[in-house]
C-alpha cells in the first residue's frame, strides 16, 4: 500500500472522524512529553464532563443534519430546559428532569410538525423556535441566574466514578451507545438516512417521510433539553446562554464527526469521536493555560475549515484548476516540442 | 402568434391570491398603528426617541441582512459580532480623524463579511455554518485584541453624530439613507437584479450566465458595510465599546427582513420592506414597553411573531 | 370483477388540465400497456393511481369497492407498487436496503436472513444474480438501478404493478430481463400497467392497450387485433407531418465543431459538426450521453475536455461565460430547475441575458429594459398582460418559449443548443416551439438538439446523429433514415462499442 492510497483511507469520510481523534490525543501526547502533567487522569476526567454536555447537544444537531435539515432551536431548549429543570426540580429532582426532558421533545416535536406539514424547511421555523425558546427563558428566569440550591444532586452528579467518567458523562456516553444502537441495527436508522440521502424517493417508496423528520427533530430536542438539565443541576444553577457557547461547538463536533450538511451520511459514532475532538482539544488548550478567547478562535478555525472542506464545490474548482493546468501544459508542449 | 388576452381561470385566481394577502398585510399594519396609538404615552417625545434608538441601530444591520437572505444564504448569525468589532475598530481609529476611520472601519467589516460571501459563494461553504465559525472567530479575535477591555475614543469629533436635523436623530437619518442607499442598488443596479436572480435559482442564473460566484460576495460586502454603519453610530452614542454592543443583533434583523416580506427562500425583498419590518418590530416593542410588559417578555413576543410570520407566509406560497 | 377501475378521473396543474374525464378498468392476469405522445397525461395518471397526486374529480375502485389513495403508503398497503420513471433509489443505503426501504412489514431489527434471503431471490428472478446484495446504490448505473427497483415490486407481493417508461435506459439485454420478469408476474396472476411510448414493445409483450391523447383516452384494444400504424393513428389523431413545420434548409458554413470531446464517466469520445441554418438532433436514450455533450458545450459542465470551435474561433469548455462569449446559447433540459426563474416575473425571464447591454455605469435602463420584454414577448407569441406574472403561473409550454425568447433579438447569430425541448409541455405549444425553432434556423442559426422523443427528431431534422453510451453511432441526413434505423443505433447498434 503506498503513502497516497494509505492517507486516503486515512481521510475517507467514514473513517475521519477517528483518524482526527487520535490526531488530537496524539498532540496532547506531544505536548505533555511524557510528564503526565496533562496526560493525566484529571484531564482525561475534564474532557469527559465536557463530552456529557458537548456530545447530547451535537448528537441532536447532527441527527437534524443527517436528514438534511439544521436544527437552530438547540441552544433554546438548552437554556430553556435547564431554567424548568432548576425552577421545578428543588425537592423532587427527577421530577425536574422529566419537565424539563418533556419541555425539549414538546418543542421539537411541534417545530417537526409546522415543518412538516407547511412544507417548511428548517431554517425558518427552528429560527422563530430559538427566538421563542430564548424568549420563554428570559421570562421564566426573570433574565438573571436562577440558582439550583440542591447540592446533593450537584455533587453527585459530578462526583467521579472510576476517576474518569461522573453519573452525566455515564449518562451521555449511555445514550450514544443506545443511538448508535437504533441507527445500525433498526430500520429507522436506515430511514434516517434515506430521508437525508434523497427525501423525494424515499417517499416515493413508500416511507413516510414526514414522520421521519417529526422523529428527529423531536429526538435533537429531547437531546438538548436532556443536555441543559444535567449541566445545570450539576452546575447548581442555570441561565440563557449564547450561541457560540453551544451551537459553534456543537456543529463543529458533528462535521468533524463525519456528518455532511447536506444530509445522507454519518453515524453517532462518529458524532462521538467528533465530540471528543474538541473536548480534548478544550480541556488540553485549559490545562495549559491558554486564555479562554483561543477557545472560541480554535472552534471558529476548526468549524471553517471543515466547512469549507465540506463544500460542494470545492472538488469542481480544484479538478477545474487541475485540467485547466493540463491543457495549459498541453498547449505549451504543442508550441514548442520537445 | 400572438395568444389570447383572456386570462385563464387560475390565473385570475391567483392575482385574488395575492390582493388577499396585501389586503391582510394592510389589515395587520392598521392594526399594530391602532394598538400603538391608543397606549398611552406612544406619542410623547421620549417614546419617539425610543421609537427612532430602536430602529436606527438594528435597522442597518437589517439592511445589510437583507442582501443575505436575498440572494438565497438565508442569513448570517455573525453580523451582530461584526457591529461590534466595527464599534471597536472606529473607536480605536478615530485618532486618525473622523472621516478616514468610518471609511476604515467600512472597508474593515466589508472585508470580514466578504470573506465569508467569498467561501460561501465560490465553494457554495453552507453559509448558516461560515457565519457560525466567523462569529466565534471575531469573538475570540477581538478578545485577543482587546483583551477584555472596554475602548474608548482615542480621538475626537465623535459629537458630529449627536443631535438632529429637522427634529429627526441624525441617527435615524442614516439609517434611512442606509435603507435609501440599498434599495437603489437593488432595484436600479445591474448587480441588485443579478442578486435578485441569483437568489431565486442559482442553477438558473449561472446557466443564463451570470457569476454568481462575484454577485453572492458582493452581497455579502454590502452587508459588511451596513454592519459598519451600526457599529460607527453605536460608538458615537455611547462613547465606548465592548463586543456585547451588537449581541443579538442578527435574530432582530432577521425578524425584521422575515416581517417586513422578503421570502427565507431568497429572490423577492427589498430594502423598503425590511424598513417597514424593522419599525413595526420596534413599534410592538416599545408598545409592550409602555404597557408594563417586561424585557422579557419582548423578546418572547417577538420570537412568536417570526414564527408566525415565517408559516403565513409560506402558507401563502403554497399551491 | 375487475381488480381495478377508474371513472372520469381529472387533473389540472395550474391552468393546464392534464387528464379529462378518464375511464378504464383492468382484469387480473392482464398486462396493459399506456401509450400516448409526449404531455399526453400518462405519468399524471399513472401518479394518481400509485397515491402521488391526489385528482381533481372522478372515483377509483379496487376489486369493485371504491377507494381513496392519498399517500405511496396507501398504494402500497392496496397492493399497487410503482416503478417510476425518476428513480426511487437512495444513493446512500445498499442495494439490500433500498429493496426493503419503506416497506411495512419489516420488522424493527432489520438485520435478518429472511430479509436478505427474500432479496437475493428477487434479484436472481429479474436476473441480477451477479449483483451483491451490499452494493451501495450509488455505485450503480441507471439500467442496474431500474432493476433493482422492479427487485422491490417483487417483494411486496403487490397485485397491481405500474411500471412508468422502464425501458427507456435499457440497454436490450436487460429490456430481455425484464419482459422475462414480467411473463412470471403475469403467470402468477399479477396486474401489469406498462407506460411507453415505444410501439414495439407493446405488441411484444402487452395483452391490452389504452391510448391517451391531450389528456384523455380515446381507445383501449386488444394488442391481437390492432396494428402499429392504426395505433399511431390513435395517438397522433392526425397525420405525423401537421405538427413539424416544412422548410427548405439554407446549410451554410460550419458552425460548430467538436473533436473529441469527452465528459467522464459519461461521453467517451464525441465528435460533431453542425451547419449554420440547420437542426442537428442528437438521438439517444436516457444515458446515452446525448444531454451531457450539450450542456458541456455550454459551459456548464466541469470535466469536460477537448476540442470545440464555435464560428471558426477556438471556445473554451467549462465555463458558461466562455461558451456565452463565443456566442453560443443553451436553452436546459430542467426547465424548473435550471431554465427558468419561476418565482421571478415573465419579463424578468426574458431580459436575464440582456442586463450588460442595458445598463451604463452599473445603473439599469429600466424603461428600455421592460420594451425590450415586450418585444421579446410579442416574438415569442406571449401576451403582454402575462409579462408581469410570476413564471410559475405559467404553462409549461410558455415557460418553455420564455426560455427561448431570452435568447432572441441579438445582433449576430450564433449556435442555439437545446435539450428536450418539448419535455413537459403540452402538444399545442409544442407546434409552436417547433415553429421557433425554424425561426431562429433561418436566420442563420446553427441550431443543435438533443432529444429521446424519436418523432421529435425525425420531424425536425435536417441532419441526425445518433448516439448510444457516450459515442457516435451514425449521421444521416434529411430522408436518409427511418425510425426503426434510428432506434437500432440507440439501443444496440451494429458496430459493437
Amino acid at each position: 500500500m503506498t503513502i497516497k492510497t494509505a492517507i486516503g483511507a486515512l481521510v475517507d469520510a467514514k473513517v475521519r472522524p477517528f483518524t482526527i481523534v487520535f490526531g488530537a490525543v496524539a498532540v496532547l501526547g506531544l505536548i505533555d512529553g511524557g510528564s503526565g502533567y496533562f496526560f493525566s487522569l484529571g484531564t482525561l476526567f475534564s474532557v469527559m464532563q465536557l463530552f456529557a454536555t458537548l456530545g447530547l447537544v451535537a448528537l441532536g444537531l447532527g441527527l437534524s443534519m443527517l436528514v438534511r435539515e439544521f436544527d437552530l432551536s438547540v441552544a433554546g431548549i438548552f437554556s430553556l430546559a435547564g431554567c424548568i429543570a432548576v425552577i421545578t426540580g428543588v425537592t423532587h429532582p427527577w421530577l425536574g428532569a422529566v419537565l424539563g426532558v418533556a419541555a425539549g421533545v414538546a418543542s421539537g416535536f411541534l417545530q417537526g410538525v409546522i415543518m412538516t406539514r407547511l412544507g417548511l424547511s428548517s431554517v425558518g421555523v427552528t429560527l422563530g423556535g430559538l427566538l421563542t425558546l430564548q424568549g420563554l427563558t428570559y421570562v421564566l428566569s426573570g433574565n438573571q441566574t436562577v440558582s439550583y440550591p440542591n447540592m446533593a444532586v450537584a455533587l453527585g452528579l459530578n462526583a467521579p466514578l472510576a476517576h474518569l467518567f461522573s453519573i452525566r458523562s455515564a449518562v451521555a456516553l449511555a445514550v450514544f451507545a443506545l443511538a448508535a444502537l437504533v441507527m445500525a441495527f433498526t430500520h429507522l436508522g436506515r430511514d434516517v438516512i434515506a430521508t437525508g440521502s434523497d427525501r423525494r424517493a424515499s417517499r416515493t417508496a413508500g416511507l413516510n417521510t414526514d414522520r421521519v423528520l417529526i422523529a428527529v427533530f423531536t429526538a435533537s430536542g429531547a437531546l438538548s433539553a436532556l443536555a441543559g438539565v444535567l449541566l445545570s443541576y450539576s452546575l447548581g444553577a442555570a441561565s440563557p446562554v449564547g450561541l457560540s457557547d453551544v451551537l459553534a461547538p456543537a456543529a463543529a463536533a458533528a462535521i468533524i464527526g463525519g456528518v455532511s450538511v447536506v444530509g445522507g451520511r454519518g453515524n453517532p459514532a462518529g458524532i462521538a469521536a467528533g465530540v471528543l475532538t474538541l473536548c480534548i482539544l478544550r480541556s488540553g488548550l485549559s490545562a495549559i493555560g491558554v486564555p479562554p478567547y483561543v477557545h472560541d478562535l480554535v472552534t471558529g478555525g476548526i468549524l471553517l475549515c471543515i466547512a469549507v472542506l465540506d463544500a460542494p464545490e470545492l472538488a469542481r474548482h480544484i479538478t477545474a484548476w487541475r485540467l485547466n493546468r493540463a491543457e495549459r501544459r498541453a498547449r505549451a508542449l504543442a508550441k514548442n516540442p520537445i | 402568434m400572438t395568444e389570447i388576452a383572456l386570462r385563464t381561470r387560475f390565473e385570475q385566481h391567483r392575482a385574488r391570491m395575492r390582493h388577499v394577502a396585501l389586503w391582510i398585510r394592510l389589515a395587520a399594519a392598521a392594526a399594530i398603528a391602532a394598538f400603538a396609538l391608543t397606549t398611552p404615552g406612544f406619542l410623547t417625545p421620549l417614546s419617539l426617541n425610543a421609537l427612532f434608538t430602536a430602529i436606527s441601530f438594528v435597522g442597518c444591520v437589517a439592511v445589510g441582512m437583507t442582501f443575505i437572505t436575498l440572494t438565497g444564504n438565508i442569513m448570517s448569525l455573525a453580523l451582530g459580532a461584526t457591529v461590534s468589532a466595527s464599534a471597536l475598530a472606529f473607536l480605536a481609529m478615530l485618532s486618525f480623524g473622523i472621516l478616514p476611520a468610518f471609511l476604515l472601519t467600512v472597508l474593515f467589516a466589508a472585508i470580514i463579511t466578504g470573506l465569508q460571501g467569498f467561501l460561501v459563494g465560490h465553494f457554495r461553504a453552507n453559509p448558516i455554518l461560515v457565519s457560525i465559525a466567523a462569529l466565534s472567530l471575531l469573538l475570540g479575535g477581538a478578545a485577543f485584541v482587546t483583551g477584555g477591555h472596554r475602548i474608548y475614543p482615542a480621538g475626537e469629533g465623535l459629537a458630529i453624530f449627536k443631535g438632529r436635523i429637522l427634529g429627526i436623530p441624525k441617527e435615524a437619518l442614516c439609517f434611512f439613507a442606509t435603507v435609501l442607499a440599498g434599495q437603489l442598488i437593488l432595484s436600479w443596479t445591474r448587480v441588485g437584479r443579478m442578486m435578485s436572480m441569483v437568489g431565486s435559482n442559482v442553477r438558473a442564473a449561472t446557466a443564463a450566465g451570470i457569476d454568481a460566484a462575484a454577485v453572492i460576495t458582493m452581497a455579502y460586502v454590502i452587508a459588511g458595510a451596513c454592519a459598519a454603519v451600526s457599529g460607527v453610530l453605536l460608538a458615537a452614542r455611547y462613547g465606548s465599546g465592548d463586543m456585547e454592543i451588537g449581541a443579538g443583533y442578527d435574530y432582530t434583523a432577521i425578524a425584521a427582513v422575515l416581517v417586513g416580506g422578503t421570502g427565507i427562500t431568497g429572490g423577492s425583498g427589498s430594502t423598503l420592506r425590511t424598513l417597514v419590518g424593522t419599525i413595526v418590530i420596534a413599534i410592538i416593542e416599545v408598545v409592550l414597553l409602555l404597557r408594563g410588559f417586561s424585557e422579557q417578555l419582548q423578546y418572547l413576543i417577538t420570537g412568536l411573531i417570526v414564527l408566525v410570520v415565517i408559516m403565513l407566509h409560506a402558507a401563502g406560497e403554497k399551491r | 370483477m375487475p381488480v381495478l377501475s377508474i371513472e372520469g378521473v381529472t387533473k389540472r396543474f395550474g391552468p393546464n388540465t392534464v387528464l379529462k374525464n378518464v375511464s378504464l378498468s383492468l382484469e387480473a392476469g392482464e398486462v396493459r400497456a399506456i401509450c400516448g405522445e409526449n404531455g399526453a397525461g400518462k405519468s399524471t395518471l399513472v401518479k394518481i393511481l400509485t397515491g402521488l397526486y391526489a385528482p381533481d374529480g372522478g372515483s377509483i375502485a379496487l376489486d369493485g369497492n371504491p377507494v381513496e389513495i392519498t399517500s405511496p403508503q396507501q398504494a402500497q398497503e392496496r397492493g399497487i407498487a410503482l416503478v417510476a420513471q425518476e428513480l426511487s433509489l437512495a444513493p446512500a443505503l445498499s442495494v439490500l436496503d433500498n429493496i426493503w426501504l419503506g416497506n411495512r412489514e419489516v420488522p424493527l431489527f432489520h438485520r435478518r436472513n429472511s430479509l436478505r434471503t427474500r432479496a437475493r431471490a428477487a434479484l436472481d428472478q429479474i436476473g441480477l444474480s451477479d449483483l451483491a446484495l451490499d452494493t451501495p446504490a450509488s455505485a450503480l448505473n441507471i439500467g442496474r438501478r431500474q432493476l433493482v427497483e422492479i427487485a422491490r415490486m417483487l417483494t411486496r407481493d403487490a397485485r397491481i404493478l405500474f411500471l412508468d417508461e422502464p425501458t427507456a435506459t435499457l440497454s436490450d439485454v436487460e429490456i430481455e430481463r425484464i419482459f422475462s420478469a414480467l411473463q412470471a408476474l403475469k403467470a402468477a396472476g399479477k396486474t401489469v400497467v406498462y407506460i411507453t411510448h415505444r410501439l414495439g414493445e407493446v405488441f411484444e409483450v402487452c395483452d391490452t392497450v389504452s391510448v391517451l391523447r391531450n389528456g384523455e383516452l380515446v381507445g383501449t384494444r386488444r394488442t391481437a387485433e390492432i396494428d402499429r400504424r392504426q395505433l399511431m393513428g390513435l395517438m397522433l389523431g392526425r397525420s405525423a407531418g401537421e405538427m413539424y413545420p416544412s422548410w427548405q434548409s439554407r446549410p451554410g458554413a460550419a458552425a460548430l465543431t467538436v473533436k473529441n470531446l469527452q465528459v467522464p464517466p459519461v461521453v467517451r469520445d464525441f465528435s460533431l459538426v453542425a451547419e449554420r441554418g440547420t437542426v442537428t438532433c442528437i438521438a439517444g436514450q436516457i444515458g446515452s450521453g446525448a444531454i451531457t455533450v450539450l450542456r458541456a458545450l455550454a459551459g456548464l459542465s466541469a470535466v469536460a475536455t477537448g476540442a470545440v470551435e464555435v464560428l471558426g474561433r477556438p471556445m473554451r469548455l467549462r465555463s458558461v461565460l466562455a461558451a456565452q462569449s463565443a456566442r453560443v446559447q443553451f436553452i436546459s433540459e430542467d426547465r424548473a430547475g435550471e431554465g427558468v426563474f419561476l418565482r421571478l416575473s415573465a419579463q424578468r425571464n426574458l431580459v436575464a441575458t440582456k442586463l450588460r447591454q442595458h445598463t451604463k455605469w452599473g445603473v439599469l435602463a429600466r424603461a428600455k429594459l421592460r420594451d425590450t420584454a415586450v418585444k421579446l414577448a410579442s416574438a415569442v407569441g406571449i401576451d403582454r398582460a402575462r409579462l408581469r406574472s410570476p413564471a410559475d403561473d405559467l404553462s409549461g409550454g410558455n415557460q418553455q418559449k420564455l426560455a427561448f425568447g431570452r435568447w432572441l433579438g441579438g445582433d449576430e447569430p450564433g449556435v442555439l443548443l437545446m435539450n428536450e425541448p418539448t419535455r413537459g409541455v403540452d402538444v399545442g405549444a409544442r407546434a409552436e416551439i417547433y415553429r421557433l425553432i425554424r425561426e431562429f434556423c433561418d436566420r442563420g442559426y446553427c441550431v443543435v438538439m438533443a432529444s429521446s422523443d424519436l418523432e421529435e427528431v425525425l420531424g425536425m431534422a435536417d441532419v441526425v446523429v445518433t448516439m448510444y453510451r457516450g459515442a457516435q453511432v451514425g449521421r444521416y441526413g434529411r430522408g436518409e433514415v427511418d425510425m426503426h434505423q434510428v432506434l437500432a443505433d440507440i439501443t444496440h447498434p451494429a458496430a459493437a462499442a
